[in-house]
């Protein structure tokens, strides 16, 4: 936990002192007002009590009161405002950091982590972090200066006695939320590790739905789930039960205090240290002053609640990865040949070679089908390509350059089109327009015509200004492959790769999809890594890859005639 | 006040009792200032300290009591919030189950996922706060009020007046905020989900090569949905600036008035404390039901929905005819069966069959003519409108039957892979099956060595908890699971257009040997599975447009040829 706070808390508390200092403040002051409200009217009660011979004598309390009457809340709102604009602040921040630990590794994250939606939590971590400010940090501060306000404004009259006071205040301010702390973490921690069991189990049912009914098994299922639940519950309500008794005792402590307060000015007022119009004052001011403390606990206890965001947040940014630029001249590079030459891939910790001695040379503009079981080599291969790994034998050059030169500059040569390329959620010209930012509104019109979606775009209310919606929803598979490949277009790189971009179209869409993609990478080198064999004819070369290596090679008609393993998949795949 | 939440069993009594333990602390409530006043009156008269002793351990008791009953009324409210929520989420989940895979789309599984795990909590949250909160608001304050009201008259008028000033207040306040927050919700919601968005696209744009200079518009957009958020805060804080505002203010009053009738002498300084230590009593309710205000809201939407779901009688009836297994003598028949799904839309009409056990039927059409509604219609999954089915003698209004739904395996394009080891997985349909059986089976799928080749083997967690398989690996999981089921009839639905053509191949060579000797129904558009079928049926708008044997289908002019020709362009005629 301390290293995380180090990372996490104390950069940004330092950063933005200014503000957290008047949050601090104004959140101090707004409790002593309520504080002083009372203390102030009970002085005032106590003294006109006395008659005094006008009401100027009581002049200054009245005004007191009535200021502290209107500040406190004026005071509470201000704090509340200015916490939150400096906690959005720091969110921003942290945004910004947290993008730059992910963005050299994007394109690891996904095997890296196996999680489905890590991004999404990630993002989600860091919107809960504003609670280790306003939910802990702030009161806590708040509380300990309310605490020092009270000690010191004792001590003036009572040194001793504020002393000890002090410290049965510290069992509030201090003890308790130590305590607490210190005894739920367990019960935190448990609780939180059930209720996560039951997102896995639940979320196995829903999806599952259909076996678990098929099955005739609903029923064991909805037994344990159910028992899995008041497991949950059980912990829960450990936790609640506690708060509950933990408010009645801190009360309790409050009552006390109030008498021992109250003895203390009525001694005081009867030795004549103290005026005894005081007494009221000092002994009802007690409950505001523990009203400030109590919330302490509660602050303090959640921080176990913060460590998971902690400790994702902090497993995403472990993993550094050296990005380089690139220093490959370029605009040397016009129509480039691609050569894979002897090359092999191993992945580290593993002896398995993912790419087992490949040669392959792809003039420009040609087409090239890449095939091959999941394991094959096929992603190794690309990855090669890119450059994200470098080969452990041989070497890969696009244009005589070795493709981990080309750095992050490698996607100003070559364009990936992936199974699901994301689509922001912004206008369908936005999206487009990411591609190339120069790009006019004619080019853009050309593209959406390549990619045939003219027509459509122009039959919606807002043509090229369609928001996507959530993720897309507005748009089938086909034509977000399209939009996405419009952006390629637009980006005009002379090497495309397409990684399985049809996946999950059927068979109509899938071949319409690819007739317009072909017709519109004509001019490119492209590299398709498929599943099927639709469209396969018109491709320049088909590679098969198997176990690392390549197993058939060569065009439709060449395989078609010579090899039967691929006649036998071609009739399946078309269907005979 | 939610009517809804009187209508829970139980509840009543849980209202009566902490109604009773609220009546006890208002009292306490009351004692409590009245001998605090005391105390300290008489220490203010200089009477000696074992006086003003008694009357702080008065009260301290009443102290107690009051802190008591109020812990009295959390643990009950508590019990019953939790027995409340706990018996609303069996019956959801009950309902769920009962009301099958075609309603859980319906209402998304995310939805039902967090309406059941967060909702649920809420719901629970929402009783426990609500029911002392609501009637301490009713009972606390009029006492308070009516015991002011016999000491001094005008500052119960005062505390009188302030309630409904500050209730009006907050209402006019949530209006026009309300609105305010409404008006920018729409940009609101974009700023706020740019981040969520940038990072699920982040590998887009790193292709894009836009990655680096993304940066820049986070640090923008998050300013300005710091500004926005900000703006939004500014209204959103203001009923509880209202609240603490009217509250500590009219203490002040209270006070101020009090301390100019002392220097008249016509109130005395006792009641005047106990006037003053109560008025904050008076509003300590309003101000905790303002407190609590969205997650009682919440709690309440979330009550709201799982009352939604629970009505929901969409659900198909289960029938509970003894169906006999589907092998020898028997068949299957359809009568003019249609299927409506949402919106009134007719996803099957008029579709007739008799199909004899051991028959392979083929479903082809294009993307949403029907083939998976056609399926799941087998399996019962959907809601039939017209029609009827009969096995053998028996009549049937639907399929939904338990009888027949155990002698199905069903096997679709993503099977469910559950967060258990790989053997529990294996033997999902089958629990009692022996390791040895489990291994066989898996030894026929083509996974044995794969399985042996983890580090945990068979035990080895897969699924959400562990290893992700790749999706032909998943494919002959499920393929395992239908061995060891030993079902009679087998329903398919696109199981392998996702696979990459040599692991279809591989797979196929799996299926065919598994379908001998059973009923298949194996819908799906790679037209090569149908060679291997006994007669198929082309699907069209959710109507049986041409049925018949491969040969015959190959060689009539009609739909199914329009389909073969609009995959097999290109084909080199040799």
């Amino acid at each position: 936990m301390k290293q995380y706070i180090g990372e996490y808390v104390t950069p940004y508390l330092k950063k933005y002192r200014a503000m957290i200092g008047w949050t601090i403040f104004f959140g101090t002051l707004a409790l002593l007002s309520a504080a002083m409200l009372t203390f102030t009217s009970g002085y005032l009660i106590s003294r006109t009590s006395e008659r005094p011979e006008t009401i100027l004598m009581v002049y200054v309390p009245i005004v007191a009161v009535r200021t502290f009457g209107i500040s406190r809340s004026v005071f509470k709102y201000v704090e509340r405002l200015l916490g939150h604009n400096a906690v959005l602040k720091m969110l921003a921040d942290m945004r910004v950091k947290l993008y730059q630990a992910l963005e050299p590794q994007a394109l690891f994250i996904r095997e890296r982590f196996k999680t489905g939606d890590l991004l999404g939590a990630v993002a989600d971590d860091i919107e809960h972090l504003q609670d280790v400010y306003i939910r802990t940090i702030f009161p806590t501060l708040i509380g300990l200066f309310v605490f020092v306000f009270a000690a010191g404004g004792l001590a003036t009259q009572d040194p001793l006695f504020a002393l000890i006071m002090s410290g049965l205040m510290l069992i509030v301010a201090f003890v308790y939320p130590l305590v607490s702390l210190y005894m739920l973490k367990k019960h935190q921690t448990t609780s939180k590790r059930l209720h996560s069991q039951l997102y896995e189990s639940f979320t196995d049912a829903l999806f599952g739905v259909t076996d678990w009914m098929i099955s005739g098994r609903k029923k064991t299922y909805t037994e344990q789930f159910l028992q899995e639940a008041k497991a949950s519950d059980e912990a829960e309500k450990k936790l609640d039960y506690w708060h509950q008794s933990r408010t009645f005792q801190l009360q309790l402590i409050t009552g006390a205090l109030v008498i021992i307060v109250g003895c203390w000015a009525g001694l005081q007022a009867a030795n004549g240290h103290l005026t005894p119009t005081y007494i009221a004052a000092f002994t009802l001011v007690v409950m505001p002053i523990m009203e400030a403390l109590i919330p302490i606990s509660h602050a303090v206890e959640r921080v176990p609640v913060y460590e998971e965001s902690f400790r994702r947040l902090d497993a995403v940014k472990q993993q550094t990865y050296e990005e380089f630029e690139g220093d490959v001249p370029l605009e040397t590079i016009e129509r480039p040949v691609i050569s894979v030459e002897h090359v092999s891939y191993t992945y580290p910790g593993s002896e398995r070679l993912a790419v087992d001695h490949v040669d392959l040379t792809i003039r420009p503009g040609e087409k090239i089908a890449i095939l091959g079981r999941s394991g094959a080599g096929k992603s190794t291969l690309l990855q090669l390509i890119l450059g994200l790994a470098k080969p452990t034998e041989g070497r890969v050059t696009i244009g005589d350059y070795e493709s981990e030169r080309f750095g992050t500059s490698i996607y100003d040569v070559v364009s990936v089109l992936n199974q699901k390329p994301y689509l922001f959620a912004t206008s369908v010209a936005n999206n487009i327009r990411l591609g190339s930012q120069e790009a006019t509104d004619e080019r853009i019109q050309r593209v959406v015509q390549d990619v045939q979606l003219s027509d459509y775009l122009s039959s919606l209310p807002n043509g090229l200004d369609t928001q996507m919606e959530e993720t897309g929803q507005r748009f089938s598979g086909g034509e977000r492959q399209r939009i996405a490949l419009s952006r390629i277009l637009l980006k005009d790189t002379p090497i495309v790769v397409l990684d399985e971009p049809t996946v999950g179209l059927d068979p109509a869409t899938e071949r319409q999809l690819l007739e317009t993609m072909y017709d519109a990478l004509e001019e490119k080198t492209v590299l398709h890594i498929t599943h099927h064999l639709t469209y396969i004819e018109k491709m320049d070369r088909i590679v098969f890859m198997d176990e690392g290596r390549i197993a058939m090679i060569g065009s439709h008609e060449q395989l078609y005639a010579t090899n039967e393993r691929y006649r036998n998949l071609y009739e399946l795949d078309r269907g005979l | 006040m939610d009517k809804h939440l009187l209508r829970y069993p139980g509840s009543k009594q849980t209202m009566a009792i902490v109604g009773l333990l609220t009546g006890v602390q208002a009292v306490a409530i009351l004692f409590q200032a009245i001998f605090l006043a005391k105390a300290i009156t008489q220490m203010f008269h200089g009477e000696s300290l074992s006086v003003a002793i008694r009357s702080f351990a008065f009260f301290f008791i009443a102290h107690f009591v009051r802190q008591l009953m109020q812990w009295g009324k959390e643990r009950v409210a508590y019990r019953f919030a939790q027995k409340t929520s706990e018996r609303s989420r069996e019956q959801l989940v009950e309902k769920l189950f009962q009301l099958g895979p075609d309603a859980v789309g319906k209402h998304g599984s995310g939805n039902l996922i967090t309406l059941t795990l967060e909702g649920i909590p809420k719901f629970r949250k929402y009783i426990e706060l609500f029911i002392p909160r609501f009637v301490t608001m009713a009972i606390v304050p009029l006492v308070i009020v009516l015991y002011i009201w016999t000491q001094d008259k005008l500052s119960a008028i005062t505390l009188i007046i302030v309630l409904p000033v500050l209730i009006i207040f907050l209402i006019l306040i949530g209006l026009v905020s309300q609105k305010k927050i409404d008006d920018q919700m729409e940009n609101y919601r974009l700023l706020s989900r740019h981040f969520v968005d940038s990072l699920r696209g982040l590998v887009t744009l790193k292709y894009l090569g836009k990655s680096k200079s993304h940066e820049k518009a986070i640090e923008t957009v998050s300013n300005k949905y710091r500004i926005a958020t900000n703006r939004a805060l500014k209204y959103a804080f203001m009923s509880s600036f209202a609240l603490d505002f009217f509250a500590s203010l009219s203490v002040a009053i209270v006070a101020v008035e009090l301390g100019l009738r002392l220097i008249n002498g016509t109130v005395t300084l006792e009641p005047a404390l106990a006037i003053l230590i109560l008025a904050p009593d008076y509003f300590l309710p309003v101000r905790e039901l303002g407190n609590d205000f969205h997650a009682t809201v919440d709690g309440q939407d979330a009550g709201e929905e799982i009352r939604s779901i629970l009505k929901d009688d969409t659900s198909y009836e289960m029938n509970d005819v003894a169906v006999m297994p589907f092998v020898g003598a028997t068949s299957l028949r359809a009568q003019e069966v249609t299927v409506i799904g949402d919106e009134e839309r007719t996803l099957l009409e008029d579709v007739s069959f008799d199909i004899r056990p051991g028959e392979k039927i083929g479903i082809v059409g294009t993307s949403g003519a029907g083939k998976s509604t056609f399926i799941r219609t087998l399996a019962g999954f959907t809601t039939v409108g017209d029609g009827t089915f009969a096995i053998g003698e028996k009549q049937l209004p639907t399929l939904a039957n338990e009888s027949w739904q155990r002698q199905l395996s069903y096997i679709p394009q993503h099977p469910t892979i559950f967060a258990m080891s790989v053997a529990e997985n294996i033997r999902f349909y089958a629990p009692d099956a022996t390791l040895d059986e489990v291994k066989e089976a898996a030894r026929t799928v083509g996974l044995y060595e794969l399985i042996e080749s983890f580090p945990n083997t068979w035990d080895e967690p897969i699924g959400q908890a562990g290893r992700s398989l790749s999706g032909g690996e998943e494919q002959r999981v499920a393929l395992a699971r239908t061995l060891l089921q030993q079902s009679n009839v087998l329903l398919f639905d696109e199981p392998t257009a996702h696979l990459d053509i040599e692991t279809e191949h591989d797979i196929k060579q799996i299926i065919v040997p598994l379908m001998e000797e059973k009923t298949v129904f194996f819908a799906t558009h790679r037209l090569h599975w149908m060679k291997n079928m006994d007669r198929i049926f082309v699907i069209d708008h959710g109507r049986v447009v041409q049925e018949g044997t491969y040969e015959q289908l190959l060689h009539e002019e009609g739909p199914y040829r329009a389909l073969v020709r609009s995959q097999q362009q290109g084909v080199i005629r040799s």
